[in-house]
């Protein structure tokens, strides 16, 4: 598993599609971030609320999830890539077996997933101490559990991606029907159905990791949508993440290379 | 003998296809061994499945004598239909990913770049090579790790004459090591002049199989002149190791059965007091053969 992860790498490392993706992803949410800051309400920066410790993991988690489709369409990039330059093809041939390409794979959706989480942990640790006063350590830490949801989340968004890029194997159709999946068909459904139930349906528990800030305010005009609190949305999105591998393994194991 | 890949009733259907049937195959190790049919035969269905890429409708195959598994891919180096390698990557980039999965030094890559004459572009994107250079970096792929077998799927697909020549050589070379090659190809000449073995594939069928020298021997004509040609042609017409016989307009084209040589010919004829003026043995061309095999549907299945 490490050797191929390496592996991994050097079909990475030399990819300018993939730094770009990455730079969009850290330029995007940075930009993002800091004009949010800036945003007066009431003659007020909303920033030096929101963007205070332990509030600010919340906020922060919350914004970082809207790019999480971004390396979602990467890793759908990645795949189809494979299929392009029938690359997955010849490493069957030369000695993979179809577990290790989908153990390849999520080795690297794991290894995308801490880079980004880090880098989240670290912008909040800026923002954060720019925002608060008087930051002791318990302050700064507490609420920071909202990253490890938040990674959580984002190997969510991409394993479904690893998940469509297994089932469609063509870049521009995976990617349309992963945009349409996620942001058409299960709202959608989440209409149609009972809360009770839609609460467990997977882009919906993956989004209940990072609840919007200030959600209750806003409930209180528009009625309170069921939803599992973060803590109770892990276990169920791990299962979902699981499912995606063993789904893809599934896809590859049945069909023709 | 060591077979080194058996097949047996191996089948592949395709919605509305029968690419596969029912084929039985063995490679015999250090054989060269052709495998031989016009496009969509059932030449690349074979290879795609033995090699693990297609699933098998029916039947099955064993390499070493083992079901394939990670240790029986290691003594394969295979080419399958393209080149297949990252765009973006050189050519020593890419041969670093096939090392790493073939468990292979990355101190043989350098020697195999040099093999197929890519040395002084290893830094090169794959994108950038032509289509004969990408064919040849397949090649360097498959050879990298010195493995015990080669496949190779049309190998000179793309290849300008002098190209041909080369990977020609380079599978000879290779063979006289006492390696086991198979070659999927289309072109007849490919096969008849560095295969010692051959099948010949119809429509998923097999045709035949076996050495290519006795493949060829086997419809070997004889062509004989003499002085007293009409009574030669009634004579050798009742003969029954005489196959088949045709009168031109001053010879006859034999085609006879095995064990019957042209010297029996020549020893019969004499004793019925017919001397002949001329005795020539014609070993048809593989692809006049080739093509008699296919056009032949009363061929059994071997």
């Amino acid at each position: 598993m490490i050797r191929y992860l390496t592996t991994e790498l050097r079909k990475l490392f030399p990819y300018r599609t993939f730094w770009l993706f990455l730079l969009l992803y850290m330029g995007l949410l940075l930009l993002l971030l800091f004009s949010a800051s800036q945003v007066q309400i009431n003659n007020q920066a909303i920033g030096d609320n929101l963007y205070k410790f332990p509030d600010i993991w919340a906020t922060l988690t919350y914004i970082a999830s809207n790019f999480n489709l971004l390396l979602g369409i990467l890793f759908i990039t990645l795949i189809t890539d494979e299929y392009a330059f029938r690359t997955i093809r010849q490493q069957v041939i030369d000695g993979l077996f179809r577990s290790d390409i989908i153990l390849n794979k999520f080795g690297v959706v794991l290894l995308v997933g801490t880079f980004c989480s880090v880098y989240v942990f670290g912008l909040g640790l800026g923002f954060g101490l720019q925002h608060t006063p008087a930051a002791t350590p318990a302050k700064v830490f507490s609420g920071s559990l909202h990253v490890v949801y938040y990674l959580v989340q984002a190997l969510g968004y991409m394993s479904i991606a690893v998940f469509f890029a297994f089932l469609i194997r063509r870049n521009g159709l995976a990617i349309i029907a992963y945009l349409v999946y996620t942001k058409m068909i299960e709202p959608l459904i989440h209409w149609q159905i009972p809360d009770e139930l839609d609460k467990y349906f997977p882009m919906k528990v993956f989004s209940s990791l990072t609840p919007m800030p200030g959600r209750e305010v806003f409930e209180t005009i528009t009625g309170p949508t069921m939803q599992l609190s973060p803590q109770q949305a892990v276990l169920p999105a791990l299962t979902y993440i699981l499912l995606f591998y063993l789904l893809s393994y599934l896809l590859l194991k049945m069909r023709d290379l | 003998m060591n077979n080194i890949l058996e097949i047996q009733n191996l089948s592949k259907r395709y919605p509305g296809v029968q690419a596969l049937d029912n084929l039985n195959l063995t490679v015999e190790g250090g054989s060269t061994f052709g495998l031989l049919g016009p496009n969509g035969s059932g030449k690349t269905t074979t290879l795609g499945i033995v090699l693990d890429v297609l699933k098998a409708s029916g039947g099955s195959f064993s390499w070493f004598g083992q079901p394939v598994s990670r240790a029986t891919k290691r003594r394969i180096g295979a080419i399958l239909e393209t080149p297949n390698f990252y765009a973006y990557l050189s050519a020593t980039q890419n041969l670093k990913i096939v090392a790493d999965i073939k468990h292979v030094s990355y101190a043989a890559i350098d020697p195999v770049l040099e093999t197929i004459g890519l040395l002084s572009r290893r830094h090169s994107a794959f994108k950038e090579f032509s289509l004969g250079m990408k064919q040849r970096l397949a090649l360097g792929a498959a050879l990298l790790g010195d493995p015990e077998v080669l496949v190779l799927d049309e190998p000179t697909n793309g290849l300008d004459p002098e190209g041909i020549a080369e990977v020609r050589e380079l599978i000879r070379k290779v063979a006289d090591q006492g390696k086991t090659i198979i070659i999927a190809s289309h072109l007849l000449d490919e096969v008849q002049k560095v295969c010692t073995h051959m099948a010949v594939l119809q429509k998923g069928k097999l045709k035949v199989s076996g050495r290519v020298d006795a493949i060829l021997n086997q419809h070997d004509q004889v062509i004989i002149s003499t002085d007293e040609l009409e009574k030669a042609f009634i004579f050798l017409q009742q003969l029954s190791q005489v196959k088949l016989i045709r009168k031109e307009k001053t010879e006859l084209i034999l085609s006879l059965s095995d064990g019957f040589s042209s010297a029996d010919v020549n020893q019969v004829l004499f004793a019925q007091g017919i001397v002949l003026s001329q005795l020539t043995v014609r070993k048809k061309s593989l692809e006049s053969q080739f093509l008699d095999i296919i056009r032949d549907q009363n061929t059994p299945a071997a």
